[in-house]
């Protein structure tokens, strides 16, 4: 019975035929390593966000005066609820670790080096969108964490001439944020921004597969054949994608849920402490309060350059720089330990950024 | 590298040229606590107490008031005191509300703008009924004080404090019988704060012991030992129903750590058979 069903499949989709060129045919770099699998995890993560988002939508009310309460009762009332919904907080902020280090292994290992512009700027849109479902999702529990690291960071655009108090109202529906900012920031959060990663994600993946994957400068390295002068998809004589490859990405699958339900267990206040577990009040500031951590070293360095507009403008010019990277540094070769001064920059700009983060939240 | 060099200059140079732009944006945003400005809004009252025009004795009245339980509240001058603290020159108008010190047997109608049920059962009691008659006798800040005013505690009830109108013996016997139910308020509190360090949901509980406890503060106003003694049981038996549910929700955090700590066991596990298994994929 079994075998009649797999055959009838095998004869209209060529499953057999899809398997060995796909997966077992498919070869990836001898010299890949486990940073390789980081792009796997953070599918894996959006995937865990989009299940337990379903789980919390059934229950969730997206409304200013019952949202806290919903959320409340998805805590102790429905059955595993905590597990869920705590899975979609402290899984949030691991997909923008994991997708971090992605952004870092990728940029040490140049692997955005041509023919792999578009993927990269892919890469960062997703970044940005991520950041996008982080900041909405932040406001719907309508907590006083939220909704005053709402307000902070709703404030940034209004530092722009002309349009920023536009924007900053267009973002909030209205002055402050209110009933209307949870709708639209509700509304952003399951039915806009899901389509718009998803479709950035099939693009990301596309290029990955139509190229190739990159090969890494470290270790045994020259196995990309030649410049790039026309099109070619890059076959690699390494390792089988499955089972050698698919087994890593699996390995750190598990390690990425292990350190999920390690914080869950053990640290279950890490990502929402005290001021999560009190409802909004508009009219009450907490003494200390910030935006999430992510967003800590450029709100840091708002406060720190006296002209909130060139403020604004060197985050602008740095996010501009940092999606159009492979178009700036055109150079072909791809180990950064032959280029001390970009090493250099960049170490530097990741230890500043780390100390602003630092600076913001103490 | 001189793309980027070129890319910065022309970027940074429009917007320092439009410097200063944003002026309202500086005061709206960096004023504010979150973006690390001054916690306390400005107010006339302590601009005015803590200038040099001001008597000595009166400068000391908002360091005061900074650490006490009304300020931790953001209970403000204004609200027991009335006026316009955010107008300089009508902070002590009339016009504006200003109703000044009271004299001392006007102190309980002062504190009662608030503590409504308090006063009621103060005034119903000797201490009460002294002040009334004879205008003098223990009124709400002789033993709460006024604007270094704490969280009040049984430890109010003393000896020292007690003894400077009367005998202590009455007052001892009073303090023993509000012990117990004081004590379980107090464990009440701490369970509360441990359950919120665990990330959980307090508020409902938290309400329910600060009414409990607002409306045995009111009880034992009464200065009557034997009405406290009867009605121990009542609140003993309302605190009973909230510590039976912190109780329940301490033993659900149980099984939930338990539950997520066995899935990091799970996960874990996995990842060692998942290595183990790689490496006999070796080529």
């Amino acid at each position: 019975m079994w075998k009649k069903i797999k055959d009838w499949i095998e004869v209209r989709l060529g499953l057999d035929e899809l398997v060995r060129t796909q997966l077992r045919e498919y070869r990836v770099p001898k010299n890949v390593n486990i940073f390789y699998t980081l792009g796997f995890v953070a599918v894996v993560a959006y995937m865990i966000q989009a299940l337990t988002g379903f789980f919390l939508l059934v229950y969730y009310v997206p409304h200013s005066e019952h949202a806290f309460k919903s959320v409340q009762d998805i805590m102790t009332k429905v059955p595993y609820g905590w597990l869920f919904r705590q899975m979609h907080v402290v899984g949030g902020n691991l997909m923008v670790i994991v997708l971090i280090l992605h952004l870092l292994a990728v940029f040490f290992m140049g692997s955005y080096k041509k023919p792999r512009e578009l993927t990269w700027v892919s890469g960062g849109l997703m970044l940005a969108t991520v950041f996008l479902f982080c900041l909405t999702g932040f406001l719907l529990p309508w907590s006083q964490l939220g909704y005053w690291a709402t307000t902070i960071v709703t404030s940034m655009p209004a530092a722009f001439p002309y349009v920023g108090d536009f924007v900053a109202n267009l973002l909030r529906g209205g002055d402050h944020v209110s009933g209307p900012t949870l709708n639209r920031f509700f509304a952003l959060h399951i039915a806009l921004l899901p389509p718009i990663l998803v479709a950035l994600m099939g693009f990301h993946l596309f290029l990955i597969r139509r190229i190739g994957i990159s090969s890494s400068p470290f270790g045994e390295s020259g196995e990309e054949s030649g410049p790039w002068v026309g099109y070619r998809h890059e076959q690699y004589h390494g390792q089988p994608f499955y089972p050698h490859f698919f087994l890593k990405e699996v390995f750190m699958c598990m390690v990425y849920l292990a350190v999920m339900f390690f914080f869950i267990t053990f640290m279950p206040t890490f990502f929402a402490p005290e001021d999560a577990n009190i409802q909004a009040d508009p009219l009450r500031t907490p003494a200390h309060i910030r935006p999430e951590w992510y967003f800590l070293a450029p709100y840091q360095m708002l406060k720190l350059i006296p002209n909130k507009f060139l403020g604004i403008s060197v985050q602008v010019i740095f996010v501009a720089v940092f999606l159009l990277w492979p178009f700036i540094d055109t150079r072909e070769k791809k180990n950064i330990l032959k280029r001390p001064f970009l090493l250099t920059v960049i170490l530097c700009g990741l230890t500043l950024w780390a100390a602003l983060t630092f600076w913001g939240r103490y | 590298m001189r793309y980027i060099l070129s890319l910065l200059i022309v970027l940074t140079l429009a917007p320092a040229a439009m410097a200063g732009y944003r002026e309202t944006f500086q005061r709206e945003f960096l004023s504010k606590p979150w973006a690390g400005g001054p916690i306390v809004e400005k107010s006339a009252c302590i601009e005015c107490h803590t200038s040099d025009i001001m008597k000595p004795a009166f400068r000391t009245i908002p360091d005061e008031w900074q650490g006490s339980w009304h300020a931790l509240n953001e209970v403000s001058c204004h609200d027991c005191h009335g006026g316009d603290p955010k107008d300089t020159s009508l902070a002590m108008s009339h016009v504006r509300g200003f109703v000044g010190k009271p004299k001392y047997d006007g102190v309980p109608g002062y504190c009662g703008k608030c503590h409504i049920g308090i006063m009621k059962t103060y005034l119903e009691s000797g201490h009460g009924k002294t002040l009334k008659a004879a205008k003098k006798g223990p009124n709400c800040v002789t033993c709460h004080g006024s604007h270094g005013i704490q969280r009040a505690t049984i430890d109010i009830i003393n000896e020292q404090s007690c003894s400077r109108c009367h005998s202590y013996e009455r007052a001892k016997v009073m303090k023993q019988a509000l012990f117990l139910t004081e004590k379980k308020i107090g464990e009440i509190r701490s369970s509360l704060k441990a359950l919120k360090n665990e990330g959980i949901y307090t508020a409902e509980d938290e309400k329910a012991v600060f009414s409990t406890e607002a409306e045995f503060r009111t009880l034992f106003h009464t200065i009557d030992v034997n009405l406290v003694k009867d009605r121990t049981d009542e609140f003993t038996r309302k605190l009973d129903n909230i510590e039976k549910t912190i109780q329940s929700t301490f033993s659900e955090l149980k099984v939930r750590k338990n539950f997520s700590a066995f899935l990091t066991l799970v996960f874990a596990g996995l990842a060692v058979v998942v290595a183990l298994l790689t490496a006999t994929y070796k080529e």
